[in-house]
């Protein structure tokens, strides 16, 4: 009895501090794992407050007649049932969707090439990327301003003085119906491919040199190497820009309601500005809720096709 | 501890309910009108308070000014008087932010030009608001241009026409390159600017949105002397005798172009007086009563209303200082004489005050005489807003293109219209 009492207490010699050991090791685990939760507090309190609860409210919003200072009334889906009636949403719509297809398409493309052109380390190449880089970070106002500028569709404009010069008349651009909308993308075009290119040259870099040097001994084409290895390689990156630029270009609203305001004859009204106008000009909050919430759905729904069509590409 | 929780809490509702109290005392007033009036409402305000001990805090913006009051009504956090355009009533009347007013508990409401009123009442005959100021819209037009072409004052729509032709074609300002246009057109759909500046020269036509029948309106734009105000402005687009970008202009956008000389003729309030005898000069602009169209001479009439806040706790005070903004001598303040200020006054609508002998300008009499003769207030639907929004999208649309078909259009326009009349339950079924 004595002996295994004296057994166990020798036992229990060297298991007391591997014990409490352990009990400060959970009490650190503990611990750990609430430190960083601490330290993002801050911003996860101010973020509930001002973003989280707003856009929870906001969402709401959409099954509600909403009434400013009595009672907003329940309406279910009646907001939702207008909105896949309303003949200028759809409209919208298709802007919208012309606008975010080419845009992103044409961008991209260009971004790829000049990112080949402008990818490496040369003193001269980084001046030339800043310079191409301005555009995606000038404010949207300042860019409406300046096409305005430069699309004006008086004769003296610069965009028709220079096709003047080369014998074509004046174009009405953001003043004609049929233009209006591809002035816009233009405009898209310009500001969006520089921001593609700074993610495409990160991209470049990342790809295995090795994979050239044994294309090369292969005796592949410039041609097969882009296609089998610089496009594979950047998979990753081609998937980030269309993300981001479909997001951008679903959500476009200043660069519009800057230069046309959704004119001339609806032909530049997009998403955004059509819940602009039913929101802030018609004062028809559950409306234009409403339509924002299937704007959200529609960003998210597209986001998950594109994981997973990127997914199966890099597999 | 608790006895002492109890005293703590009573001290504090105790001092809420002062303060309560004393901000009662101080009236919260908010103006929607361009930063330059805020100076104007401070000196009404100020003199308010000399007289009365009523402190008045005011807050002016031209910009999003229904926006703001949406999310203070939303906070439970309106002011107490409002003063804004005649036409907010049935916006602001659907969102619920604004009482109705007994005329009888104003100060001077016996004074008020009775045609004023109308445009004080909702569709449901109950009044909303007071109305301080009126205007109609009368023609500014560069006389130096019109003079050196040796042109006449423009009397009618084809006068209108040469002389815009004229003021494109004839180089005005003489510098030798094709750069200057007819007129100023703001056409864009943002805030339903091209209903707003179309409504004068479809009244002019003798056209009109709605027929007013019994049991409510009836879309009434698909007709002859409509189409055919729409087809003169077309033709004003189609020849180049508008501003470049007219079609998304705004009045911010109109505007410049005419105070920088690029545009001879643009149709505007009496508001813009003092900007343009800044720029272009006094010397340089004339102004005329719009030009008479196949119906006649006919303008858009406006004007300017006190409104009393929902949940007002001082609303004795509110009626006393709309009681003062329509009394004579804040009639005369708020009119702005001498200041080089964006009036917040326009035309008096307190009939005592004689707008000729404060004014001394021959120019605000010409806006008189168009209002009292020519003046079309907007129909009286319930809410006017969203019908102005919709008829602009459509009037856009046909200015926009030179081959729009205006009849088929204009019929699609009343379809619009009587679908949101029948949503504001006025449709005259």
């Amino acid at each position: 009895m004595s002996a295994t009492r004296d057994l166990s207490l020798g036992d229990e010699v060297p298991q007391q501090p591997a014990r409490a050991k352990r009990k400060r090791a959970r009490r650190l685990d503990w611990k750990g794992a609430l430190i960083p939760w601490l330290f993002l507090a801050p911003a996860l309190v101010i973020f509930t407050w001002f973003k989280f609860y707003p856009m929870a409210s906001g969402l709401t919003m959409a099954f509600y007649d909403v009434q400013f200072y009595g009672e907003s009334q329940w309406v279910g889906l009646d907001n939702f049932a207008r909105a896949f009636s309303d003949p200028d949403l759809r409209a919208a719509v298709g802007h919208t969707l012309t606008y975010v297809i080419v845009s992103t398409l044409t961008a991209s493309t260009l971004a790829f090439f000049l990112a080949l052109v402008l990818e490496g380390q040369a003193r001269h190449l980084r001046i030339i990327r800043t310079a191409i880089f301005l555009p995606a970070i000038t404010s949207a106002a300042v860019i409406a301003e300046i096409w305005r500028i430069l699309f004006n569709s008086a004769p003296y404009g610069v965009v028709n003085s220079v096709l003047d010069q080369l014998g074509i008349a004046p174009q009405g651009f953001l003043t004609d119906p049929g233009q209006a909308l591809w002035v816009l993308v233009l405009m898209q075009v310009w500001k969006s491919t520089p921001y593609d290119m700074v993610i495409f040259v990160a991209g470049l870099v990342g790809i295995n040199r090795e994979l050239y040097d044994a294309a090369n001994v292969d005796g592949a084409s410039r041609l097969r190497m882009l296609w089998h290895v610089t496009l594979p390689g950047i998979i990753p990156s081609i998937s980030v820009v269309i993300m981001l630029s479909f997001i951008r270009g679903f959500r476009v609203f200043a660069e519009v309601y800057a230069t046309t305001g959704g004119g001339p004859a609806g032909s530049t009204e997009t998403i955004m500005t059509h819940i602009y106008k039913a929101g802030f000009q018609n004062l028809e909050y559950g409306y234009a809720s409403a339509v924002s919430l299937l704007l959200l759905a529609a960003t998210i729904v597209l986001t998950l096709i594109q994981t997973l069509v990127k997914a199966r590409l890099s597999r | 501890m608790l006895k002492k929780m109890t005293t703590h809490l009573l001290a504090g509702a105790m001092l809420l309910a002062a303060t309560g109290a004393a901000s009662a005392e101080t009236l919260k007033v908010w103006s929607r009108q361009t930063d330059e009036s805020a100076l104007i409402l401070k000196t009404l305000t100020d003199a308010f308070t000399a007289k009365t001990g009523i402190k008045v805090e005011s807050y002016n913006t031209g910009t999003d000014f229904e926006q703001r009051l949406a999310r203070a009504a939303a906070a439970r956090d309106l002011p107490d008087v409002v003063i804004n355009d005649d036409i907010a009533l049935g916006q602001m009347l659907k969102m619920g932010i604004i009482e109705e007013v007994d005329p009888s508990k104003i100060e001077g409401n016996d004074q008020i030009v009775p045609a004023a009123w109308n445009s004080a009442k909702a569709a449901n005959g109950k009044i909303y608001s007071v109305p301080i100021s009126a205007q109609a819209f009368a023609l500014f037009v560069r006389k130096d241009w019109r003079e050196k072409l040796g042109l006449p004052q423009p009397k009618t729509w084809d006068d209108l026409h040469k002389l815009a032709e004229a003021f494109t074609k004839n180089d005005p300002d003489g510098n030798g390159k094709a750069d200057t246009f007819g007129l100023s057109v703001p056409a864009s759909t943002v805030r339903g600017y091209a209903s707003w500046y179309m409504s004068n020269f479809i009244w002019a036509a003798g056209g009109n949105f709605v027929k007013q029948e019994k049991g409510g309106f009836k879309p009434d734009l698909e007709s002859k002397p409509v189409a055919a105000a729409l087809g003169f402005m077309r033709s004003l687009f189609c020849e180049g005798l508008v501003q470049p970008g007219a079609i998304n202009a705004t009045t911010g956008d109109a505007l410049p172009t005419f105070r920088s000389g690029q545009t001879g003729i643009f149709l505007s309030g009496p508001y813009h007086i003092a900007v343009l005898d800044e720029q272009p000069g006094k010397d340089k602009i004339e102004v005329l009563p719009p030009p008479a169209g196949p119906g006649g001479v006919a303008a858009l009439a406006e004007g300017t209303s006190a409104y009393i806040m929902t949940g007002t706790k001082a609303r004795t005070a509110a009626e006393k200082f709309i009681g003062y903004l329509i009394s004579p001598e804040g009639q005369e303040i708020g009119m702005g004489e001498g200041t080089g200020h964006t009036p917040l006054v326009r035309l008096p609508t307190n009939k005592a005050v004689d707008v000729n002998a404060v004014r001394k300008d021959a120019r605000w009499e010409t806006f008189k005489e168009v209002f009292d003769k020519s003046g079309h207030y907007v129909p009286p639907v319930p809410n006017w807003t969203p019908i102005r929004m919709l008829t602009a999208e459509g009037f856009n649309k046909i200015l926009a293109s030179c081959s729009s078909d205006i009849p088929a259009e204009l019929k699609a326009i009343d379809q619009q219209m009587a679908e949101e009349l029948r949503k504001q339950k006025a449709l005259a079924e």
